[in-house]
């Protein structure tokens, strides 16, 4: 049995290695960058900064949109958002079935070095909401500042 | 009586449990190998799913669709060659009553959540209680091939084998 166990240890530590490796290798898990934001898409939809973001958020005349995934969603994000990961989208966007089409919605999603929460803007504009707006500066910048986050 | 990759191999001289250990090998190995692809080419989408459950947190999600997948691929084609049987064997078990209990207490805790088996899919099948059946039919299979005596024909002896007969 202790032969049994010797085994399982061996292709536990080779599990280990190859995981992290091809992560590594592949960019992914642990290893993921987000990639920038291409400057078509930029020019085409509403960018807020932090303090018209925070100026929303106080209002509370508005909807949050957290674009990123679950994952990251979890570990906190913008008190009150609604997370539609972009991969998502066609399965979740019934999360802002009860948001009138009119309503004031700000897409973020980590920070400047993504984009996905200008695919999700487009993605809405599409969906017949008329008034989306992108916080450019997104969860890292809202974290720093210290705003009301949540997990 | 001669098959395939067996034809230079003496089939008489295998018990019939060693083929029948053999084929539950490439069975539970295949369904794990398979099982496998889908999570490795999607880390982040399995860390998504392993978060559905509610029973851990990001970090340790994502710990977990790094190492599992590679563990599963590397445990299924062990079994399917014959390398290290008995220790894969034991692996298997573990993780399958681990998923088995995850998709139990999901259930109980009224999740209706997508299994993240097979599929990274959000539209796939929700778990339910078949998925708990098949998992506790797959669990009897890896423990008999954990405690079975004769752990079956490996394919690398045959290879082997084979071409010490051919010479």
């Amino acid at each position: 049995m202790r032969q049994t166990f010797y085994e399982a240890l061996l292709l536990i530590a080779a599990a280990i290695i190859l995981g992290f490796a091809y992560t590594y290798a592949t960019k992914q898990g642990f290893f993921a960058k987000t990639q920038p934001a291409p400057a078509v898409a930029l020019a085409n939809i509403d960018m807020i900064s932090l303090d018209q973001a925070r100026g929303a958020f106080e209002s509370r005349q508005s909807v949050f949109v957290d674009a990123r995934h679950e994952f990251d969603f979890l570990a906190g994000h913008i008190q009150g958002a609604v997370n539609i990961p972009l991969k998502m989208y066609g399965t979740l966007q019934s999360r802002l079935g009860g948001v009138a089409k009119d309503k004031l919605l700000i897409v973020y999603c980590d920070g400047a070095e993504c984009n996905s929460s200008i695919e999700l803007s487009i993605k809405l504009l599409e969906s017949g909401f008329t008034n989306v707006k992108v916080f450019f500066g997104g969860w890292q910048e809202w974290k720093s500042a210290g705003l009301p986050t949540e997990q | 009586m001669h098959i395939g990759i067996f034809k230079n191999y003496d089939m008489k001289s295998i018990p019939s449990n060693s083929i029948v250990v053999l084929l539950a090998r490439i069975f539970l190995g295949g369904l794990f190998v398979v099982a496998s692809l889908d999570k490795i080419t999607d880390p982040q989408a399995f860390a998504n799913a392993i978060l559905q459950y509610k029973v851990v947190g990001p970090t340790f999600a994502m710990l977990t669709a790094t190492i599992l997948p590679s563990l599963e691929l590397l445990c299924g084609l062990s079994l399917i060659i014959g390398l290290y049987p008995r220790g894969c064997a034991l692996l298997l078990t573990v993780m399958l009553v681990g998923f088995t209990i995850l998709v139990a207490s999901a259930l109980f805790r009224g999740l209706d959540i997508s299994c993240g088996c097979f599929t990274q899919d959000p539209n796939a099948s929700k778990i339910n209680l078949q998925k708990i059946l098949e998992n506790c039919g797959l669990i009897i299979l890896s423990v008999w091939l954990l405690f079975n005596k004769n752990q079956g024909s490996s394919l690398l002896q045959l290879f082997t084998k084979r071409q010490d007969n051919s010479v």
